[in-house]
């Protein structure tokens, strides 16, 4: 497991080496130019060529990839926004990236905070009624695009009933985060309800329990041991959500309720061909994703045992 | 945004949230097989019944199931039938119409422009579904199948440059790459295909926004297939080792024999949610694609652009028909393909039942 | 302004046209399309007739010049009615808006980002309520009688934000920092080219080296007579110099916080009436009253924007905000007289603005004029502005919006004639080839992103093309930085865009759009007439008769037709809280808080 986790570790300059630079020379190959942006429609050729070679558009893709990450390795210097001129997009992701990293978290603690003790009631009901409706709802959250659900509860608890506030951002907790990280939590459930039936059921069918129960083990106990065990499963996976989830997809509700998150500041900087802001948003996910993966399954085994790592269903 | 961005991302919200679930299903439903496989072999499958009749059997037992998989079959029959069974053209126009009301006429209410919304519905569905097959047999399941079975077999120097390759493509920001993608490529895709149309006379390829299925199809398949892979390659390692294995080959089972009976029906049930969660997951593609405007081109309809186009508070309140009607079908279908995944997982994993 | 085309303002012109959602989650234009100033800009006074932008006629003489600046400031008529009732001072006044993309005058090219500029800083010339070049931090002007000397006498009060006096010194080094080939700014020579010296300032030193210009260190035309007087000299007599240096390139800065300060724009030392308190990109941006205002200080304590984003609608009707456009979802249910929301429902005066779709007359079949005529005559606007648009949009009848000046009536313009239309595609050499189904491909190109959905009026227009002509055009959506330089370079056979005004006058519709050497001109259209008559409308003094030359122009343009005409963008609605008053909804971007108070 130790050279898993070294050759996994290693490998992970190498892939953000190709990563970025394969995003940075498809940003600069593809069409749009931020500085036209910039300009809008005005077509001032004397100042295009100068803000062009003040940005440094003119030199050598290579040359400006290899400026762009000896300021990232030796300074932690990400560069300045085009779009927001004399702005260090360091700075202002810093400010972004823990936003949407709170929000993705109250989401989670909705998602766990649900699916996991309605995944156990499930379990132990299986094959009845009950487990059957309790995993249909679940679905049928998990079916409601936002598009309805944002609206539907900006309407019912913002307007109707009046008890929480439409949009903005107080910090964690703050009742503004209630609403998006609702909309963004619920769909989620029923990824863990299924997940933490289907391990349980896993369990309360295994032999080992056979094999505890002989050891003179309370069947109770066994069962509850093994059960809490697999249900952290999911929790761990969803620690990897919470830091993964920055990567994107939070746009659309960070739109429906005015959160200054990282998602829609991207997106942003996406049309206004903001190069800076958008590889500096490639590497902070790329990293972060391939991290929250690397300990999610290193994790596995802990948690399962039968999981081995460096083969089978880990790559 | 986009499918399969690799990552357990399964709480964003709701589209992005479907679409960027099927790897981590996909892992979560390896490790569960890991087990299942184990009580399998002690269940030999082959005996009377078999293991695919028992599942099939055991699948329709469950009556929502069935349900759900009937109204999928009609849903995607319906919406590749489109031209037959729509009362309207679903670009005619009635401007009088405009976002009239439902009635016995337009069951659905008609949009802004006075066109059928049950029509445009309904042609929507189509554009989900053409999408939803090219790129799922075209990414998930031909790419990701082949690969991983490539992958599995040669092992060395094949699986890791398809492994890698792949982590490459999952760990890249993929709505960046796909818009740049896109936006390079299209244009000249668009003049071969305008050269095309003129050399031979067709005029349709463009109008019906054939091209703008290829090319979002192709753009999603890059990014989806190395969740299928990474599972059937750890299946086809996973048979490689196992002492079954080794005395089916001793007793000469062909390969092929070994992949039937002991890595496909590993990899069914996660293939169908893979499918359930992709067709969620191209739907939202298909609308985030729209939004940075270089989505399925109108007139055609698409059912992400309506939600998307009418997913706010003040439809909702005024005209709520333009928005329940396309999002009701959305649900609708990911719900069935939900349920049917889940149902197939009970059925086709025997542990689980 | 110009930049219409930064898309995010067609994103939101759109929205609050169509009323669809900019993003998904705004229900209105302004919260998540950066550019919402479009549609709360332009509205009237609160339960007074529209601005009388056509009623007074633009000063041209110094008399009138001085005439029009009563004592405290640019008021327009239908305002003064208030200004004795001694509004009550503080209160915050709360909105949705959007980042500027950038504070620095001399560099600002669009509508949101004139809006905080506008507020924070000032110049010499501002616009009054009804859109007429008046004085600003100046007292006094003269104009020479040849036309080509301005000279500005300074206010006594005019001062900085941080107390220090406006100096003629001032005013000439911002003119050279603009000017400045290193400040970069892509407005100066639109703005400033007419002062003499300016080009030569904006000339590089790679550019004199290859004898392109002439370097020149300052710039000749404005003088410094004594610390308060200041003289301009232009180069011909141009009538529309004055309206030009009400835009921000003309703004005045304060050298020494600019020379000194590297990050002087987080907190700009201007003379506009309210300071930049706060902001935070994407956040928030708090401008906060400026007590030495020359004007008089503005009633309210401070103007909070937030950038974050909401669901507008939701948020007006929750008290989070004092006002909010209304898109056209919300508006049937808003006229309706029993509705709790109807009394604080203001009717806002259009645009000056023109929507049209731009064919290129280069590449067949645009080549033939008949085509282009035919295309005007198969669509039915006025069916499209009543039954889908809600009536919120005029069909557009020429290059000038109504209510700017040299707009006139007496247009022969396009109106809904199908069968002209076919007999125009008759008679025009392609009829053939459409009848054989040889007809050139068209291709109808539009900005895409951000979620500007595509007009619905678009797709009923290629219906009705379809329909009446027989005639299929596709549509491509194309992401907004691909679309503008490609529209720049007169790439696309067919495009939507659209035209707001910079500064009232008619040079800044015709000249800049149709000239056949105007870069905004992006149809390749050229008639020599059109731009001999567009020259000697520069320089033509008698104001009767430059607006009649504008007008030969735009008929004959109207002839020509370069564009499908579609719209001007028609009257719009907003909410404002019973209790703001005088938010004057206004159809440029001029400064308009220092007026708003709280009436409780």
């Amino acid at each position: 497991m130790g050279t898993y986790a070294a050759r996994r570790l290693i490998w992970l300059p190498f892939l953000l080496i190709i990563v970025t630079f394969v995003t940075f020379a498809l940003l600069r190959v593809g069409p749009g130019d931020p500085v036209q942006v910039w300009l809008g429609q005005h077509q001032n050729d004397e100042v295009r060529e100068r803000l062009r070679a003040q940005l440094g558009l003119d030199d050598p893709l290579v040359v400006q990839y290899v400026r762009y990450i000896e300021g990232v390795v030796t300074r932690l210097d990400f560069g300045e926004s085009f779009q927001f001129r004399g702005k260090s997009v360091g700075e202002l992701l810093a400010k972004r990236i823990p936003v949407s990293l709170q929000l993705n978290l109250a989401a989670i603690i909705i998602t766990l905070g649900i699916g996991i003790p309605v995944g156990l009631f499930a379990a132990l009901r299986q094959g009845t009624g009950v487990d059957n409706v309790v995993v249909a709802i679940a679905l049928a959250f998990q079916s409601l695009p936002v598009f309805i659900t944002a609206p539907v509860l900006l309407l019912v608890f913002a307007l109707y009933l009046d008890i929480l506030p439409t949009s903005g951002w107080d910090g964690f907790f703050s009742p503004k985060i209630v609403m998006p990280a609702t909309v963004m939590g619920v769909p989620g459930i029923a990824i863990v309800v299924r997940l933490v039936r289907a391990s349980v059921l896993d369990v309360l069918g295994q032999d080992y329990i056979r094999t505890a129960r002989a050891k003179g083990l309370s069947e109770t106990i066994v069962r509850w041991r093994h059960i809490l065990r697999n249900a952290m499963i999911p929790v761990v996976t969803s620690f990897g959500f919470t830091i993964a989830g920055l990567a994107g997809g939070t746009f659309i509700v960070e739109i429906y309720f005015g959160i200054p998150g990282v998602g829609f500041f991207t997106i942003n900087s996406l049309f206004a061909r903001d190069y800076p802001v958008i590889m500096a948003f490639a590497i902070v996910s790329t990293t972060l994703f391939m991290l929250a993966n690397l300990i999610v399954d290193l994790m596995y085994p802990l948690l399962d045992p039968r999981i081995r790592l460096g083969a089978g269903n880990v790559a | 945004m986009l499918p399969d961005r690799s990552g357990p991302r399964a709480h964003d919200h709701g589209h992005t949230q479907h679409l960027n679930t099927d790897l981590e299903v996909s892992d979560w439903w390896a490790n569960e097989l890991t087990a299942g496989q184990r009580l399998e072999l002690d269940e030999e499958p082959a005996r009377g019944h078999s293991y695919w009749s028992l599942s099939v059997r055991r699948l329709f037992r469950k009556k929502l199931a069935v349900v759900c998989l009937s109204i999928i079959l009609v849903m995607y029959v319906g919406a590749l039938l489109s031209p037959l069974i729509t009362p309207y053209e679903y670009t005619a126009q009635d401007l009088s119409q405009s976002r009239a009301k439902p009635t016995l006429a337009h069951p659905f209410g008609a949009d802004r422009l006075g066109r059928d919304m049950m029509t445009r519905v309904i042609y929507g569905l189509r554009t989900t579904v053409i999408i939803t097959i090219i790129s799922l047999l075209g990414g998930t399941l031909v790419l990701g199948i082949v690969l991983g079975l490539l992958s599995g077999y040669m092992g060395r120097w094949v699986d890791s440059v398809i492994m890698r390759t792949g982590e490459v493509t999952s760990s890249f920001p993929d709505i960046i790459l796909i818009l740049i993608f896109v936006a390079a490529l299209k244009p000249r895709l668009v003049g071969l295909v305008q050269g095309f149309e003129d050399a031979t006379g067709i005029d349709w390829i463009l109008r019906l926004g054939i091209l703008d299925y290829a090319i979002i199809s192709f753009a999603l398949s890059i990014f989806g297939w190395f969740g299928m892979a990474r599972l059937v390659r750890g299946q086809v390692l996973q048979a490689r080792e196992s002492q079954y294995t080794e005395a089916a080959l001793v007793a000469g089972a062909s390969t092929a024999r070994i992949l039937r009976v002991h890595v496909l029906p590993n990899i069914l049930s996660p293939l169908i949610v893979s499918i359930s969660a992709g067709l969620a997951g191209v739907a939202g593609s298909e609308l985030v694609l729209s939004w940075i405007g270089i989505g399925v081109q109108p007139p055609v309809p698409s059912l992400g652009r309506m939600m998307f186009e009418n997913g706010s508070i003040q439809v909702l309140r005024n005209e709520p028909h333009l928005l329940l009607f396309p999002i009701g079908t959305v649900t609708v279908l990911f719900f069935c393909f939900n349920i049917l995944g889940d149902a197939v997982n009970d059925a086709f994993n025997p542990r689980a039942r | 302004m110009r930049k219409i085309f930064r898309i995010l303002l067609m994103a939101a012109v759109l929205a609050a046209l169509v009323g669809l959602v900019a993003c998904g989650g705004s229900d209105e234009p302004e919260a998540a399309a950066p550019e919402p100033t479009v549609a709360a800009t332009a509205t009237s006074v609160p339960d007074t007739p529209p601005t009388a932008a056509s009623e007074a006629p633009a000063p041209t003489t110094e008399t009138a010049m001085a005439a029009a600046q009563p004592e405290g400031g640019s008021r327009a008529p239908s305002a003064d009615l208030t200004f004795d009732d001694r509004p009550a001072q503080g209160g915050t006044l709360v909105r949705l808006f959007a980042d500027p993309p950038t504070l620095d005058p001399h560099l600002a090219g669009d509508v949101t980002s004139s809006v905080i500029i506008n507020e924070v800083f000032g110049g010499l010339v501002t616009l009054s309520l009804d859109y007429q070049p008046v004085l600003d931090l100046a007292e006094h002007l003269s104009i020479s009688e040849d036309g080509l000397v301005y000279t500005f006498i300074l206010r006594e009060n005019a001062k900085f934000q941080d107390g220090k006096p406006v100096t003629a010194h001032d005013v000439k080094w911002s003119i050279e920092r603009a000017a400045d080939p290193d400040t970069l700014s892509h407005t100066a020579e639109t703005y400033l080219g007419d002062i003499i010296g300016v080009k030569d300032k904006l000339c590089s030193e790679d550019d004199a080296a290859a004898g392109k210009c002439t370097k020149a260190d300052e710039v000749r035309g404005v003088r410094v007579i004594d610390d308060r007087t200041v003289e301009f000299t232009i180069d011909a007599p141009k009538s529309y110099f004055l309206a030009k240096l009400s835009y921000p390139s003309a703004f005045v800065l304060d050298q020494e916080q600019v020379t000194e300060d590297g990050s002087w724009l987080d907190q700009p030392n201007g003379t506009g009436p309210f300071k930049l308190a706060t902001y935070e990109i994407g956040e928030l941006i708090i401008l906060e009253r400026n007590e030495l205002y020359h004007l008089g200080p503005p009633h309210l304590e401070s103007v909070q924007m937030i950038l974050s984003g909401g669901s507008a609608m939701i948020m007006y009707e929750n008290d989070e905000i004092h006002l909010t456009g209304v898109g056209l979802d919300d508006l049937p249910r808003l006229l309706d007289p029993s509705d709790p929301l109807h009394p604080q429902l203001h009717r806002s005066p259009q645009d000056f603005d023109v929507f049209y779709i731009g064919l290129n007359s280069e590449q067949p079949p645009f080549d033939d004029v008949k085509v282009r005529q035919a295309l005007n005559y198969a669509i039915d606007l006025q069916s499209i502005a009543e039954n889908v648009l809600d009536g919120r949009v005029s069909p557009a009848t020429g290059v000038i919006p109504p209510g700017f000046p040299a707009y006139t009536e007496n247009l022969r313009s396009y109106h809904f004639n199908p069968d002209l239309a076919r007999e125009l595609m008759q008679e025009s050499e392609y009829a053939d080839a459409l009848a054989s189904g040889d007809f050139p491909r068209i291709t109808l190109t539009i900005s895409g992103s951000f979620g500007a959905a595509i007009p619905t009026y678009l797709e009923v227009i290629l219906e009705q093309w379809r329909q009446e002509l027989g005639i299929e055009v596709d549509i491509q959506q194309t992401e907004w930085a691909t679309f503008l330089q490609d529209v720049n370079d007169k790439k696309y056979q067919m495009f939507s865009l659209g035209w707001i005004a910079d500064y009232p006058d008619p040079q800044n519709f015709l000249d800049v759009l149709l000239h056949s050497e105007s870069q905004s001109n992006h149809t390749n259209y050229a008639n020599p007439e059109v731009d001999r008559l567009l020259e000697e409308a520069r320089t033509e003094r008698d104001r009767g008769r430059r607006f009649e030359l504008y007008n030969q122009v735009e008929q004959m343009v109207l002839d020509d037709a370069p564009w499908v005409w579609t719209w001007f963008s028609g009257e719009g609605y907003a909410l404002i809280k019973p209790e703001v008053s005088d938010y004057f909804l206004l159809q440029m971007s001029i400064p308009k808080y220092r007026y708003v108070y709280f009436n409780q």
